[in-house]
């Protein structure tokens, strides 16, 4: 990204004598569409809030069985330059451990007493899912959580159970088919609890059902603003096409040969004809991720590459699914 | 096309603002909360001294109870007042004398709690049998991200085991031998999905090596020309040509042992296994 900019900016130093010949004055209009700048805006200003509002770098849910055992299940973005990833679980009596990374790929683990270590191999975000008999202790007919927890974490409580004593403050709490749902800060937490057959059910707070309908009517306004502006912006560009489909159909099969590109650029670098090549070969088309794929660069090598060959007039490019379509131009003699 | 600017800009704030205003009214929601629990917790404590003590309640739980009362009140007070910072104190400070209260009670009361086997028995299949029932909704999530058509029949029998059992301990039948096949059944799916997967998961931990050997063959010849001990360089690309080789005969997990030399020799060389 650094590489394309700096030319830029050093096209002042540069004068008329410079490499370049984009100006400055011109490089919004060159460089950007305006719809799109537009669209790009709507769709930052949309996923802000989505973002903000959902987006944890760690879950951690807890789960309480009647029999003081405890459900953990725990996201965690992990780097997938690594190969292995350590975490210090909350005991060491585990159960129905399940350790899955990307694309739901079970993931192999050692457990050394508390801690345990997963082969990620490449994995930028590990589920752990497993059962402990260690967080939660009885005495008498009252039964105590505890737990020190690295983050915040939300806690399901057993059906019946009425809370009693608690040394941290909940964030929030909900009722989930008729358990309690606290969600804690991180740090040290005991909860004592009993099971009562008079247990007090715990209705959500109205103030939270107001709270979800605004957030509710925030991502739905947004929503309807984005599908109105795209709307509008889809008709003024059909407005715009429709001048120059006819042309559009008539360039069809119309893709430069590729000897007479060669000819035409007879200084092209090696490795840039063989990108023509594929690219000619695969109906003058093909998409910059694929090119990568099957040339083995990495991502800034093959979009210099491409930018490279847009430069020489050979190719141009074009979006399409968020990802850099590379054409061979039709007009190619034309131009020359 | 100004006009439309113009609108892109203020949602674009607006997009910037609203997530501040969604936190706000999070945080709103805790005091009543607070409340709500600590309500709870006094009246349950109550309800424990009705049961235990009748009228006679130890006058150390009594001080206990009218200190965790009091900041009851106070908590409603100052929710009132709007004081949550004096809420926060009142909350903590209620629930900590009822979980005083809550430890004493169990202590006294421990030697005379007549403990009904049966139900605790039950409680623990109970429990064991949810567990497990999680334990297969996962392992069905895994197999049905990954097309396992196989397994299918087999979680519609753990399923149907897992009601069986069920129904046997709430008719205080001895439900092993269910349980048993339940946890055979599971062992079966977890096999089938990781054969299933094998070849998947083979093809990504070789792409991943692939790119970490290149990055690692870079830094080596850094090495090289830092003047590092090159017997430990010379054994470390011996033991990456190893890999490569374990790698197209596809023995991953015997590439993944001579990864863990590599590792310790790189260790040694000073090279970081992390790709910067």
């Amino acid at each position: 990204m650094i590489s394309l900019i700096e030319p830029i900016q050093l096209q002042d130093s540069l004068g008329d004598d410079g490499i370049l010949f984009v100006r400055n004055n011109s490089i919004f209009d060159t460089m950007v569409k305006i719809p799109l700048l537009v669209a790009s805006m709507i769709i930052v200003a949309a996923l802000l809030p989505i973002q903000s509002s959902f987006s944890s770098p760690r879950d951690l849910d807890l789960i309480i069985y009647p029999d003081g055992s405890t459900h953990v299940s725990t996201k965690i973005d992990v780097d997938p330059f690594l190969t292995n990833y350590e975490l210090n679980l909350f005991g060491s009596s585990i159960d129905n451990l399940v350790v899955v990374g990307n694309d739901e790929f079970l993931l192999e683990s050692d457990i050394v007493e508390n801690t345990i270590i997963i082969q990620t191999f490449g994995s930028s975000m590990i589920n752990i899912d497993y059962d402990i008999h260690d967080l939660v202790s009885k005495q008498g007919r009252f039964w105590t959580f505890s737990l020190d927890s690295p983050s915040d974490f939300t806690l399901l409580l057993p059906k019946n159970s009425a809370i009693i004593g608690m040394t941290n403050l909940p964030i929030n709490m909900e009722i989930v088919n008729d358990q309690n749902q606290l969600t804690f800060s991180s740090g040290q937490t005991e909860i004592d609890y009993f099971f009562s057959t008079n247990t007090i059910s715990n209705p959500i707070p109205d103030t939270e059902n107001k709270i979800d309908y605004f957030l509710f009517a925030i991502i739905s306004g947004i929503v309807v603003i984005t599908a109105i502006s795209i709307g509008i912006i889809i008709h003024k560009k059909q407005k715009n096409v429709k001048t120059v489909e006819p042309i559009q159909i008539i360039q069809k099969n119309q893709v430069a040969n590729i000897e007479t590109i060669f000819k035409l650029k007879p200084d092209l670098r090696e490795d840039d004809k063989e990108l023509v090549k594929f690219i000619f070969n695969n109906n003058g088309e093909a998409l910059e991720s694929e090119l990568r794929k099957k040339f083995l660069q990495p991502r800034t090598t093959m979009w210099r590459a491409v930018k490279r060959l847009e430069r020489e007039g050979i190719i141009t490019i074009e979006k399409k699914d968020l990802q850099n379509l590379v054409k061979l131009r039709k007009n190619m003699e034309e131009n020359e | 096309m100004k006009k439309l600017a113009l609108f892109a800009i203020i949602v674009l704030i607006f997009g910037t603002v609203s997530p501040s205003l969604v936190n706000h009214a999070y945080g709103q929601n805790d005091p009543s909360i607070l409340l709500r629990i600590a309500v709870q917790a006094d009246k349950q404590i109550i309800n424990q001294f009705n049961k235990i003590y009748e009228n006679e309640i130890p006058n150390n739980i009594n001080i206990l109870y009218d200190k965790g009362h009091r900041a009851v009140k106070s908590l409603d007070q100052s929710l009132s007042n709007n004081d949550i910072e004096k809420a926060k104190q009142d909350f903590l400070l209620a629930m900590n004398s009822f979980m005083q209260i809550s430890r004493i009670i169990s202590q006294s009361s421990e030697k005379s709690v007549e403990v009904n086997v049966s139900v605790k028995s039950n409680q623990t299949l109970e429990s064991k049998i949810d567990r497990l029932e999680k334990f297969v909704q996962t392992l069905e999530s895994i197999s049905t991200k990954h097309k396992i058509d196989q397994n299918k029949d087999k979680f519609t029998k753990a399923y149907s085991l897992i009601k069986e059992i069920r129904n046997q301990i709430n008719s205080n039948q001895n439900p092993s031998e269910n349980t048993n096949e339940l946890n055979n059944l599971i062992n079966s799916i977890k096999k089938e999905i990781r054969n299933s997967i094998a070849e998947k998961q083979s093809n990504a931990i070789k792409n991943f090596f692939e790119k970490f050997l290149v990055q690692i063959d870079q830094k080596l010849m850094e090495a090289k020309d830092l003047g590092r001990d090159q017997i430990k360089i010379d054994k470390s690309n011996e033991l990456i040509l190893e890999i490569r080789e374990l790698l197209s005969k596809n023995q991953i997990n015997d590439a993944k042992k001579v990864y863990s030399e590599l590792q310790v020799v790189l260790k040694d060389i000073g090279i970081s296994v992390k790709i910067t």
